[in-house]
């Protein structure tokens, strides 16, 4: 895999962002108002689903006026990321931080877009059994790609 | 200078030398930091959204904003605190920063926003609260608290790139 990471850094693309701190300055920004609206609608959802909700407000009514808003935050994530990535693509192959970032991203997107959109769409009165679990899950998940996001720009390499 | 003699004041303080000596401690500082912003952003976009008729329009304005500001304000807690600390660590070089009086800046008018919108249009919120369409007057106050959070992370951003004095 390292080849693979190696060739990214070296990609004209990559070059150009490598070499530019406002480049990469505005990655970042980019990257955290993404962030933002995802974890914003995110929280909204999951304390509705550990019954810290608004009102009467069915879960599956405020999940449905949010999903556009998590995908929008996750899709900025999702463009922003890898050019940061690719930027310094040799040194995050190296950060341990990285790779668990990239694994509870995968399971997080993963479970966001089975279980917890199962749950949080199941329509009322009944709540969902698991509401209060699938939350937690959800919140843990996300704050530990959040973490791990962070960890990668504070541990380097051996 | 009189901001200039503090900064120096806070520089020499002890405190300032246990964050600023610990990598470990402004890394922690730094995280917290960040998590706070992200949350205190996080949470009053999802009121910027509401106000712009963009989402949870089914939600009453005030139920939201009642359940959504203990984690605002949570996050906001853990951003000023920790933003203490950190500024506590390199007062001085802030002092130069064109960034982070720039960032003070944009804190202040971000408050002063929200202490605007709470002290006119939100009085007359249950004339206006049903409807899906906030009052212009609202919508106006929600997109510049969505402006100006997006630039006070721009400027924090900025800080760390920017460190001292090469910006302006």
């Amino acid at each position: 895999m390292m080849p693979l990471f190696h060739w990214l850094q070296y990609t004209p693309l990559a070059q150009t962002i490598r070499h530019s701190a406002a480049l990469i300055a505005l990655l970042e920004i980019i990257h955290l108002v993404g962030l933002a609206l995802l974890v914003g609608t995110i929280l909204m959802v999951d304390l509705s689903l550990l019954g810290l909700g608004i009102g009467r407000q069915p879960v599956s009514r405020i999940a449905r006026e949010l999903n556009l808003f998590t995908a929008t935050g996750l899709t900025i994530m999702l463009a922003s990321g890898p050019l940061i990535l690719c930027s310094e693509a040799v040194r995050c192959y190296k950060t341990p931080a990285f790779w668990i970032k990239m694994a509870l991203l995968a399971i997080a997107i993963a479970f966001h877009f089975t279980i917890h959109r199962r749950v949080a769409m199941a329509e009322p009165p009944a709540p969902h059994p698991d509401a209060r679990i699938v939350a937690i899950l959800s919140l843990t998940l996300w704050f530990g790609v959040a973490l791990a996001g962070k960890a990668i720009a504070i541990f380097q390499p051996a | 200078m009189f901001l200039l003699s503090i900064c120096q004041w806070v520089d020499s303080t002890r405190l300032s030398a246990i964050v600023r000596q610990s990598n470990w401690l402004f890394s922690t500082l730094d995280t917290v930091h960040t998590l706070g912003i992200i949350l205190v952003a996080g949470t009053i976009m999802l009121v910027d959204l509401r106000l712009l008729g963009l989402g949870l329009r089914s939600v009453p304005v005030v139920q939201l904003v009642a359940r959504i500001v203990p984690a605002t304000l949570g996050g906001f807690g853990l951003m000023v605190v920790s933003g203490g600390l950190l500024f506590s660590s390199e007062a001085v070089k802030m002092y130069h920063s064109p960034a982070f009086r720039i960032k003070m800046l944009l804190l202040a008018l971000a408050g002063l926003n929200a202490l605007i919108f709470h002290r006119t249009i939100y009085r007359d919120v249950a004339h206006w609260d049903p409807a899906s369409a906030a009052p212009v007057p609202a919508r106006l106050a929600g997109l510049l608290s969505l402006l100006f959070w997006i630039a006070i992370i721009a400027a924090g951003r900025a800080i760390a790139y920017a460190p001292g004095y090469d910006l302006g």
